[in-house]
Formats: structure tokens, sequence, C-alpha cells
């Protein structure tokens, strides 16, 4: 992992990231439904300013990249299945699919003030030493450490 | 902002600077077409050569989508007409130097004639089913009757069908991109590969999808042969026709084209396809998924690109 960070910052010259994407989705969207509103809007206005397209940004395209590539390694080390709700024993699939949701817009709002997420700002900027990165990397486990009691019901 | 002054005695607006008069009816209509075209051209094939009995998701089953295609791409360009209710003067004249007539008198013969062929197999997918009227039963018995001679009919249409969505195109001479004489045979072998990917979608028999999936990888290697002979073909052209190649090798179409039609439409699934020829699993929606969402995208692609292109600089 740490290699393949390093390596795509040798040949791009930028870190590799996932959260990104998302939020370049995100803005795509709201400037297909509203583009008023999504001009106007402080934070999604800065994506599309002077005619600069959402999706004209290579990470969206590294995401599919790697959605693809997963199901191609999938397939060529036989690890394919029917789609399934992976949970603990003791857990709803409606109950697991909900804290999920919960989980990952909690995420989804974290990255974007931490600016970057577990590959982007964490592993990426902890592999250039930067203190940010490390800083993020600290906290990430530190406060999964800590939460994990709490939730401890999902998955045992 | 590129600005452009023209000065033209001529306020068409929808035509200069560029041509902006077809959208999606257009390309869903195209998509539908060749895909209706495709499964129809199968289903009489796998007949005419005796192997019914073999294929009966491709001879029976799968026939029952192209109606239901051609009957929505039909309203879709319906919807997209100014005059909606002069579309029968299409029937008034036959023109054999106009695609559009060859297309609006295709689908007058084979949009009847694929309701008939499921009309002949609807006891034997339903065994429950009754016709209800005896003129119906007799007519039934008549088709079954001449169904070889329907399978020969239905089997030349289905060609003339899937190839005149890219003649259309390529009939504008004032459209650099689509005015090349490629463009019929590609949207050929792409609407039979659209045709093939949704008969192996429905079907649940192996054997069948294997006999599909090697047709497939055929039609899916010859449809990369004639994109790259397409755009070969506009670096050798005029000024106008390395323009339209622009558009794609760095242009506004460049991702929606490579990324999207090419390798997530055509390269990706004819892998897949290949690897599970080879014994390995693949969820057996995916290749079918992939080749019908490239086969759609590269319609939007070819009727938005095309409209861009022009003669005028």
């Amino acid at each position: 992992m740490g290699v393949v960070l390093l390596v795509t910052i040798f040949i791009s010259g930028r870190e590799l990231g996932i959260s990104g994407a998302v939020r370049d989705s995100v803005v795509a969207t709201a400037n297909v439904i509203s583009p008023v509103a999504a001009k106007e809007s402080t934070y999604y206005g800065k994506f599309l300013k002077n005619g600069h397209h959402p999706m004209d940004n290579w990470l969206d395209y590294e995401v599919l990249g790697v959605i693809l590539g997963g199901l191609l390694s999938g397939i060529l080390f036989k690890r394919i299945r029917k789609p399934f709700v992976e949970r603990g024993p003791n857990v709803s699939k409606g109950r697991r699919l909900t804290a999920a949701v919960i989980g990952g817009i909690l995420f989804g709002f974290g990255t974007r003030l931490g600016r970057g997420c577990t590959s982007g700002a964490a592993l990426s900027g902890a592999s250039t030493f930067a203190f940010g990165g490390v800083l993020v990397m600290v906290i990430l486990f530190a406060s999964a450490f800590a939460f994990a009691y709490f939730f401890r019901k999902l998955w045992i | 902002m590129k600005e452009e002054l023209i000065v033209s005695g001529k306020h068409l607006p929808d035509i200069y600077p560029v041509l902006h008069l077809w959208h999606w009816e257009i390309s869903l209509y195209l998509f539908l077409g060749g895909l209706a075209g495709g499964i129809l051209f199968f289903a009489a094939y796998f007949y005419i050569t005796g192997k019914e009995k073999e294929m009966p998701t491709t001879v029976k089953w799968a026939t029952i989508i192209a109606p239901l295609a051609l009957a929505i791409g039909l309203s879709s360009l319906l919807y997209d007409l100014h005059h909606k209710l002069y579309f029968w003067r299409l029937f008034t004249t036959v023109r054999f130097t106009s695609p559009m007539s060859w297309g609006a008198w295709t689908l007058m013969i084979i949009f009847p004639l694929s309701l008939i062929w499921i009309g002949t197999y609807m006891k034997e997918m339903f065994p429950n089913w009754n016709w209800k009227f005896k003129f119906l039963n007799d007519f039934e018995a008549l088709a079954i009757k001449y169904r070889l001679s329907i399978a020969w009919l239905m089997m030349a249409l289905s060609i003339i069908l899937a190839v005149y969505t890219g003649i259309l195109l390529s009939a504008f001479n004032a459209r650099p991109l689509w005015n090349t004489s490629i463009l019929g045979p590609l949207f050929l072998v792409s609407g039979f590969s659209t045709g093939l990917a949704a008969i192996m979608w429905l079907s649940n028999d192996e054997h069948e999808r294997k006999v599909l999936s090697r047709i497939d990888i055929f039609f899916i290697l010859t449809e990369l042969f004639l994109i790259v002979h397409l755009f070969m073909g506009f670096m050798a052209g005029t000024a106008v026709k390395l323009e339209a190649f622009h558009l794609f090798m760095g242009g506004a179409f460049t991702i929606s084209f490579w990324v999207f039609v090419v390798l997530l439409g055509l390269v990706f699934p004819v892998t897949l396809e290949i690897l599970e020829l080879k014994g390995f699993h693949i969820p057996k929606w995916v290749p079918p998924l992939l080749i019908l969402f490239g086969g759609l995208m590269f319609r939007f692609v070819m009727v938005d690109a095309g409209q861009i292109t022009r003669f005028l600089y």
C-alpha cells in the first residue's frame, strides 16, 4: 500500500485519494439538478468556476478503475460471490445498513473538514512525512479505538 | 468563451453555428433500433439453422423485447417531431435514396412481423395461452406454417434496421463526423452486440450463453476494429475531419468516448467474456449490463458530437 502511494505521487505528481471523487460526483449532480444554486453555493461554487467541469479530475476515473480492478481481481482469484451484507451475528440487515449509511455520511463530512480521507490525507500524507497526514492517521485510529466500544454490537 | 461572428442571410439558430436539433430521443431510438435488430436477427438465424430447441431464449423469449424496444424507440421519435400529426407523410412515398424512407418502411414491416413471430410461440411459452377468437387461431396456424419464410424476411429486415441507424447519420454530408461510410457497419455490429447482450442476460442456459458469448466476442472485436478505422479515416482526412478527430482526442468527447464507450462498454466486457469462456466465474449480468451501457453511450456520443462538427470554419 505504501509503495502504491509513493509510486502514485512519483508518477502523477499528486496524492492518491478517494473522497475527492465523491465530492466531484456530488458537485456534478448538484450542478445538473440546480446549476444556479450550485454556482452560488460557497462550497460547490469553488469547483464550478470558469466553466470548469467538476468531473474533469483524474480521481474520478481512478475510483472507476478501483471498482473495475477490484472486480477483475475478484474474478481472477475466484473471490466473486453474490451480493450480501457483511454484518455481525446479532444484528439485523436493516440495522447494519442504517448504521453504515449514517457512518458513511459522518465520514464523508469529516473528510471535507479534514481535507481528505484515509487514503488521501492519512496514508498519502504520512508517506510524504507531512505532519498533517501523520496527525490524521493518529487521530483516525485513536478515535476508532475510542468509539469501537459503543458500536461493538454491530459486529460481535 | 469562444465567440464567433457569423454573417448569414439565414436565421436558423438551431443549425448555425452548430446543429442542436437532435437530443436524447434520437440517441435512445438509435440504440433501441439496433438492439431490436440484433435480437430479431439472432432469433431468425438460429431458427433457420435449426437450433430452435438448443437456443430457446434466443428464438422465443428474448424476441418479446424487440417490439417493446421498437415501441419505446418510435414513441421517442414521435415525441421529437415538431409536427407530430404529420408522421404518416413518411409513408406516402418510397425513396430509395433516402435512408429515412428505408427505415420507415422497414419498421412498418418488421414491427408487425416481430409481433407475429412472438404470436407463433405464445402457446409454447405460456401453455395456458388462449387466443379467444377463431380467426386468431387460424392466423396462428398459418404463421406457424410459414415460420421459415417469416424468419428469412425478419433476418433480412433486421440487418437493414440495424445498419440504417448508422446510415441515417452518415447520409448527412454537412456533418464531417457522421459523413463516413464506416458508420453503417459500425452501428450494425454495435446493434447486434447489444442484442446478443440482452439475450445473454435473459438466458439461464449455460450452453446457450456460451454460444452467444462466442459470437459476441467476434462482434465486439469487429466493432473495435471499425472504431480504429473510423479514426484512421479521420486522421487521413481534410481539416474538417481532423477537427472531428480532435473532438475525441483531447476534445470534449475524449473521456465519454474512450473511457465509457471503448473501455467500459467494449474492452472490459469482452475481457470478461473471454475469461468466462476460459472457465472463470463471472456474474452473468455484468458483461451484458456493460455492453448495453456502452451501446447507449455510443449513440449519445455520436449524436451529440456529430452535431458539433461542421464544414463551416
